[in-house]
């Protein structure tokens, strides 16, 4: 899917784009909620800001004086964020976040009003092995390459959803065309997949970065050479946090070209956090909570010769 | 409701015996003499009652008269007149063939006759387009299009290059129904929108009805596009075709049997690929774009009262990246059509059609690894048609329609490391069937009018059926129960009576005003939120969740001719109510989706605007000026919904293809009889888009946010283009005695080559990976799917 954008890119050579700066109504500065916890042994963040005007580039300032507590639905456990410099935190101390499979609720309360959200966490799903192909130069790339692709297979049942993420040489890949979820293993819920290996659109397209050349309008970098690495984490989400990512990736991933036929009309991505008491402080932003899986792979000349032979 | 229909009949039955005892009746055909080409729309004027009549799609023509000697005219655009004195002493039949006017090779009709239609009949809201004007019409890449030369007439719009189909008096796209020898296509455009499937060699007239739409037409909101085929050239054997830069062209054409029988067949194919192949070889390994299209008919006359035609379409669009992978979506439609006349006077039409739209794309290297998705929507349709001329003055139409529709939106596989999944959707069946009846008086010499009555059916049946919840306007609808039904069981049925109806009160000889009411109803939907439509959309038909769309829509309208028809001007106003339109949850997952009803909302619409237009015909200099002022809104609850979170009500909200302000104007100009020139000039106010106010930091990403929800809350500016062309006539052909004749036209798409944007959208940069820590930055770009000048040449030729 995401090569077809690429190629839709390419092919009409005649349109263009410009930088502009329209004006814009007033920003409303509402409460943002940043609260995507996991299981992996670090520090676990909580970010609460206010929204800033679209083109402010700079960097959001922490809500001071919150009150941010995550509770376990089914035990009572209750795990207390503590305020840090810029963001609330919380330190495994030798034990991971949660257990599989609770309900935890979010409960944040500043300015005397509280807000909540629910998330429950899913289940760990491990990667199976990373391996790596070998490909000869094409339209995007013009020389030969290798592409990286994990593998991991979906637990049987409906409702599994994932969001993988992936670095590369330490790099994360944070573009927003490179926001890869999936539910069930497939491109989303509505589609019956379930319990069978990530299809290959996840497994591969999205964890092999495509760099622009320098100065260059339609070439791409190789996405792996001899020498670099893959790491690639499995985070567990639910339907509601698909759903929200979903709209993040239509809404801040923009390639341009003919691809603008085929965009959505803006919308605000659902948020799963609630004002409760009546409160009239507008919120947006997402409360997950995750089981993590990790893997990690450097692509050798060895393997390299080995995807080359193939 | 079943008395009025008797009482009609009845009171038609009495006064058809009464009137034939005295009367008689002169019928026939006209045709072109040069290529046996049925003239449509020819007048047949008589001058004793200073009235008359028009010949029908078919170039047939009927007109019961007292006993008498009559001076009957026939005319027809860029054709000589012909006059005979015929005694009316008994029923007669005159087939006459029409001369065009001896003149230099025509491309736009320069004639000094030209009949007054416009003015003097009922048909208001209707446009019409001769090929000759299409084909002279500068266009994009010089390709002769069809739709896009339709979007130089009032209330006529798109959303931009590159949207496929267009929008009529502020309808979406999936309202229009685009017929092409009565079979509908559903898909009008190659490679997105940039050109349309309608060959320019095989067309010989277009007819877009906007309002007063008659009671035969019916299944869309907003327009019917009716594009009728050439049916050959009966006389002898004629080659026509093209070299342009996009496609090259040819046709055939000639007699089976002369003048009895004749065929055309015409071919294009895009060739942008065969040139890349050249030069790069980037396209290697499989990968491919092009896409052609086959149009072909043939017609036998069998004898005077019995004609038969079978038409084809056949074309494809294939956009591959490799061998393995990549879309294609095509049409393929056939016509049977049998015309008959019994006696004189009742005409009828029967046509039976198949049209097959199916669309699809794969992806995967390998076998193990795929995804395949094929669709299509098959209608099969048969379609009996009558006229019956009562008088001078009368005429009757009548008929039905029964159409089956199997819908096949997903027949999907998803092969992951060897494990298949069938991941289809059930094919949906469902029946529309309608019966009408139109009636057409000329009651004074100054009033004439149109009434019809439209009885529509729709039965959706057949399989799984999803039970949903209300909601949350704007959410999805939550899922309560699945049932299944029998193969021929009914899910959900309607029924509609839609009554047309339109009058002309001639004021002065030049002038008239008309006036037009009509309801219509669409029982299958396109499924689209995306900016423009595109070709894998999926076309939905109503069911037990999702209602038929409605739409009720007055005109008023004042016609006036001046200097010998000379010059033509209209000005029209409309107002159009809509009912259960449809339109999307935020991020409503309409692809592959069995539950694609509880992404569904369904709101209000209105639409409402003037169009003026004014049009020259005769002298060097020919053309028109059309402007359109519009207004087109939804009101939706779940979209636009401010801060009413609670019950979330919508809005009013302007729809993607509200443009306030439309002004077209096309000009053509014959520099001497061998070059001649033409220019269009467009400009359209911004279409409405959504602008964010707040940006959000979430992962690492900022997100967009819109304050209070709104929709459609900005417009993105205007859009201008001028385009000029020059055309060489008898460059080769048709000189020196060399038979036939050509033309090498170099044209000039968007000579200014303004950077019209076709939308504003807001990202964070993309070309920079962003890094912890540091903020991303956003940014508005403008695009412009055209961003300079596009010339082109092309050589036509026909011999």
């Amino acid at each position: 899917m995401k090569k077809l954008l690429y190629i839709l890119l390419v092919v009409v050579g005649f349109a263009c784009e410009s930088t502009i700066n329209p004006t814009l109504e007033n920003a409303e500065k509402i409460l943002v909620i940043d609260a995507w916890v996991n299981q992996k042994m670090e520090r676990q963040e909580i970010r609460i800001t206010r929204s800033q005007s679209y083109f402010d580039n700079t960097q959001p300032t922490k809500v001071a004086g919150a009150i941010v507590t995550v509770e376990d639905l089914n035990n009572g456990a209750i795990y207390t964020f503590q305020e840090g410099t810029d963001a609330y935190f919380w330190e495994p101390n030798g034990t991971p976040f949660g257990e599989t499979g609770h309900q935890y609720r979010l409960t944040v309360t500043t300015n005397g009003e509280t807000f909540e959200a629910q998330s429950t966490l899913g289940r760990h799903v491990a990667i199976d092995t990373i391996m790596f192909h070998h490909e000869e130069k094409n339209l995007l790339v013009r020389e030969a390459h290798y592409e990286a692709e994990f593998f991991a297979t979906d637990p049987t049942g409906l409702g599994d959803a994932y969001w993988i993420k992936t670095w590369k040489n330490d790099q994360y890949l944070g573009k927003p065309g490179e926001i890869n979820i999936a539910v069930d293993g497939g491109f989303t819920a509505s589609q019956a997949v379930d319990g069978q290996v990530f299809i290959q659109p996840i497994r591969r397209d999205l964890i092999n970065p495509l760099d622009k050349v320098p100065d260059k309008q339609n070439e791409f970098l190789p996405p792996y050479l001899p020498g670099d690495k893959v790491y690639v984490e499995i985070h567990t989400i639910d339907q509601q946090a698909f759903d929200f990512l979903w709209a993040v990736y239509y809404h801040t991933n923009h390639p341009g070209g003919l691809t603008e036929l085929f965009t959505i009309p803006l919308a605000n991505a659902p948020t799963n956090i609630k004002n409760t008491q009546g409160g009239t402080t507008k919120v947006a932003g997402f409360f997950n909570v995750a089981a993590v899986s990790t893997k990690a792979q450097q692509l050798t000349q060895e393997i390299a010769n080995q995807a080359q032979q193939k | 409701m079943k008395k009025i229909i008797i009482g009609l009949s009845l009171y038609l039955l009495s006064m058809m015996s009464t009137l034939a005892q005295s009367q008689h009746t002169i019928s026939g055909y006209l045709k072109d003499a040069n290529n046996g080409e049925a003239l449509i729309g020819a007048t047949v004027y008589i001058q004793e009652l200073a009235n008359g009549t028009t010949t029908n799609a078919y170039g047939f023509y009927s007109i019961t008269l007292p006993a008498g000697t009559y001076h009957l005219k026939f005319q027809y655009i860029g054709f000589d007149d012909l006059q005979r004195e015929i005694k009316l002493e008994k029923d007669m039949k005159l087939n006459l063939e029409l001369k065009p006017e001896n003149t230099r090779l025509q491309e736009v009709v320069v004639t000094d006759k030209v009949p007054d239609e416009n003015v003097r009949n009922t048909e208001m809201s209707v446009s019409k387009l001769d090929i000759n004007t299409i084909t002279s019409m500068p266009a994009f890449a010089g390709e002769a299009d069809i739709i896009k030369s339709i979007q130089f007439l009032p209330g006529v719009s798109t959303v931009g290059e590159g949207g496929s189909g267009f929008n009529v008096r502020g309808g979406n796209v999936g309202q229009n129904l685009v017929l092409l020898d009565e079979a509908p296509v559903y898909q009008s455009s190659h490679l997105f929108g940039f050109f349309s499937v309608f060959n320019p060699d095989a067309v010989k007239d277009v007819k877009l009805y906007k309002g007063g739409i008659p009671a035969k037409y019916g299944g869309r909101l907003s327009s019917i596009l009716d594009v009728r085929m050439k049916e050959g050239n009966n006389k002898k054997f004629n080659v026509s075709g093209g070299l342009g830069t996009v496609f090259s062209r040819l046709a055939v054409e000639g007699p089976l049997k002369k003048d009895k029988a004749s065929f055309i067949v015409a071919g294009r194919r895009s060739y942008a690929d065969l040139f890349a192949k050249a030069f790069t070889d980037i396209l290697e390994d499989g990968a491919a774009l092009y896409f052609y299209d086959l149009t072909a008919k043939a017609n036998v006359k069998f004898s005077d009262k019995d004609r038969l035609y079978l038409s084809g379409y056949f074309g494809r669009d294939v956009f591959k990246f490799d061998s393995r992978q990549g879309f294609n979506w095509g049409n393929n439609t056939a016509t049977l059509r049998w015309n008959h006349v019994y006696g004189n006077r009742l005409f009828s039409n029967i046509s039976a059609y198949y049209s097959n739209y199916d669309y699809g794309f794969q992806f995967g290297e390998s076998d193990i690894d795929k995804y395949d998705w094929k669709a299509r929507v098959i209608t099969y349709n048969f379609k009996p048609e009558f006229t019956l001329f009562i008088n001078a003055t009368n005429e009757l139409t009548f008929g039905g329609e029964a159409i089956l529709y199997r819908s096949e939106p997903g027949n999907a596989i998803s092969v992951s490391n060897g494990v298949s999944t069938n991941i289809g959707l059930e094919k949906r069946n469902a029946f529309e069937g309608a019966l009408h009846v139109g009636y057409d008086e000329k009651i004074t010499d100054r009033l004439s009018m149109h009434c019809g009555l439209r009885f529509s059916y729709f039965n959706y049946f057949g399989g799984t059926v999803y039970h949903y919840d209300h909601t949350t306007p704007g959410t999805q609808k939550p899922l309560v129960g699945i049932t299944s039904k029998g193969d021929q069981e009914s899910i959900a049925n309607y029924w509609n009576l839609e009554p047309r109806s339109s009058f002309r009160y001639q004021l002065t000889p030049t002038a008239s005003i008309k006036g037009s009411y009509n309801r219509m109803v669409q029982y299958i939907h396109l499924i689209s939120n995306t900016t423009a439509s595109t070709p894998i959309d999926i076309w939905q038909p109503s069911t037990n969740n999702i209602e038929p769309q409605k739409a009720d829509q007055v005109a008023l309208g004042y016609f006036q001719n001046f200097r010998k028809n000379r010059y033509e001007f209209s000005a029209e106003v409309y107002y159009k109510w809509t009912q259960n339109q449809i339109d999307y949850i935020d991020g409503a997952d309409l692809f592959i989706n069995r539950f694609i009803e509880s992404q569904i909302l369904s709101g209000r619409g209105r639409a409402y605007g003037l169009e003026l237009y004014g049009k020259k015909n005769r002298g060097r200099l020919t053309g028109w000026i059309s402007y359109s002022l519009g207004k087109s809104e939804l009101k939706v609850d779940g979209i636009n919904f401010g801060n009413d979170v609670t019950n979330r009500q919508g809005q009013w909200y302007p729809t993607r293809f509200d443009q306030r302000h439309n002004l077209k104007i096309a000009a053509f100009y014959e520099l001497t009889p061998r070059i001649s020139l033409s220019a269009n000039f467009s400009f359209v106010s911004g279409t409405p888009t959504t602008f964010p106010t707040d940006r959000l930091a979430i992962q690492g990403y900022a997100v967009p946010y819109v304050s209070d929800n709104k929709r459609n809350n900005v417009r993105i500016p205007n859009y201008h283009r001028l385009d000029v062309s020059v055309r060489f006539n008898n460059i080769w052909r048709g000189r020196r005695g060399r038979s036939g004749e050509d033309n090498l036209t170099i044209a000039i798409y968007n000579a200014y080559a303004r950077q019209n944007p076709f939308s504003i959208y807001f990202s964070q940069e993309i070309d920079n990976r962003p890094t912890a820590g540091t903020p991303v930055n956003t940014r508005a770009q403008q695009l412009a799917i055209v961003g300079t000048l596009i010339p082109s040449i092309s050589y036509n030729f026909k011999f």
